[in-house]
């Protein structure tokens, strides 16, 4: 029988129900990414993207570990909460590598602090960074607080990991949605390339 | 705790095995790994000794600081850092100790 070493790895930890929420920031310094002729920029030798119009700002988000995760918001006309943002993030909420699952253990966790209601409007699988991934787009409402949000969700897979594109479009609840962002997220996600593997396909 | 979950085959792969230990009651973390899907064990500790043996209870305080410890198959701690897991840098501690070991 094989013998498995003793090498143990111990957590001493505090449970914090809202440990790793990841929270938005605009970066400050200078960004690490470089536009091409064809007009695609590359991010940090890593990633290659068709970039949305100018209109759209620049986002980091902070996980404190140095994983990439980065997107575009835009306020969009109306009152309060009208604006759309869409990302790409290395670490979507959840731990599995099967799409089903992992859509399951995402919706778990996105948009948790809103306590939306979530209806599935569609889900399908898509092809996504050259191999096939699963859609999946939702619309939440809260009543209370007379919101709504329409979100699309792609997951697709680096290596044997499971990495997420989303985007939220947020409006007063009798708001309409504008679908043509929707659009600028489908040309972004489709146009996205990796262009090396990752740290932990390294490994 | 959604990292180390993550990261799972590579720690198999690196032989390395990973547990959580809190001051929650056995309820209160069987609650917190539903929520997180996780699979790895975690230990409840409500008297701290566990903690305490690492100094990883500050005294007066009820819950332990957060504490990332690495053992390895003698059982010397090699790696002890506070905070957030840093969970490349674990790796790559893993990966160093793994080639150390040999094959089993």
């Amino acid at each position: 029988m094989k013998r498995k070493s003793l090498l143990m790895f111990c957590l001493f930890l505090v449970v914090a129900w809202l440990s790793g929420c990841a929270t938005f920031e605009t970066e400050k310094k200078a960004v690490p990414y470089r536009l091409t002729a064809q007009g695609t920029v590359i991010w940090e030798d890593e990633f290659e993207f068709l970039p949305p119009p100018p209109d759209w700002k620049l986002l980091r988000v902070e996980t404190g570990e140095n994983d990439i995760n980065f997107g575009f918001t835009r306020s969009d006309p109306g009152t309060f909460p009208s604006m759309t943002t869409f990302a790409y993030d290395e670490e979507p909420f959840g731990c599995s590598t099967k799409f089903e699952d992992r859509e399951r253990e995402f919706f778990k966790r996105f948009l948790f602090n809103a306590i939306l209601q979530f209806q599935v409007l569609e889900k399908k699988k898509v092809q996504v960074l050259g191999a096939e991934g699963f859609e999946v787009t939702v619309e939440g409402k809260d009543p209370i607080k007379k919101e709504k949000v329409r979100a699309k969700v792609v997951f697709g897979k680096r290596g044997e990991r499971i990495v997420g594109f989303y985007i939220t479009q947020w409006r007063p609840i009798d708001g309409t949605y504008d679908l043509s962002a929707f659009e600028v997220f489908d040309r972004f996600v489709k146009s996205f390339k990796l262009l090396k593997k990752s740290f932990y396909e390294t490994l | 705790m959604e990292g180390h979950q993550r990261n799972l085959y590579l720690y198999e792969r690196f032989n390395a095995r990973v547990l959580g230990v809190s001051r929650d009651d056995v309820i209160t973390l069987k609650y917190f790994a539903n929520s997180l899907d996780l699979t790895f064990p975690l230990l409840s500790n409500v008297t701290s000794f566990l903690g305490v043996s690492v100094d990883a209870q500050v005294e007066g305080r009820a819950i332990f600081s957060r504490r990332t410890i690495i053992i390895d198959k003698k059982g010397i701690i090699r790696y002890v850092r506070d905070g957030s897991p840093e969970f490349k840098d674990i790796l790559l501690f893993l990966k160093k100790l793994n080639q150390e070991g040999g094959k089993p």
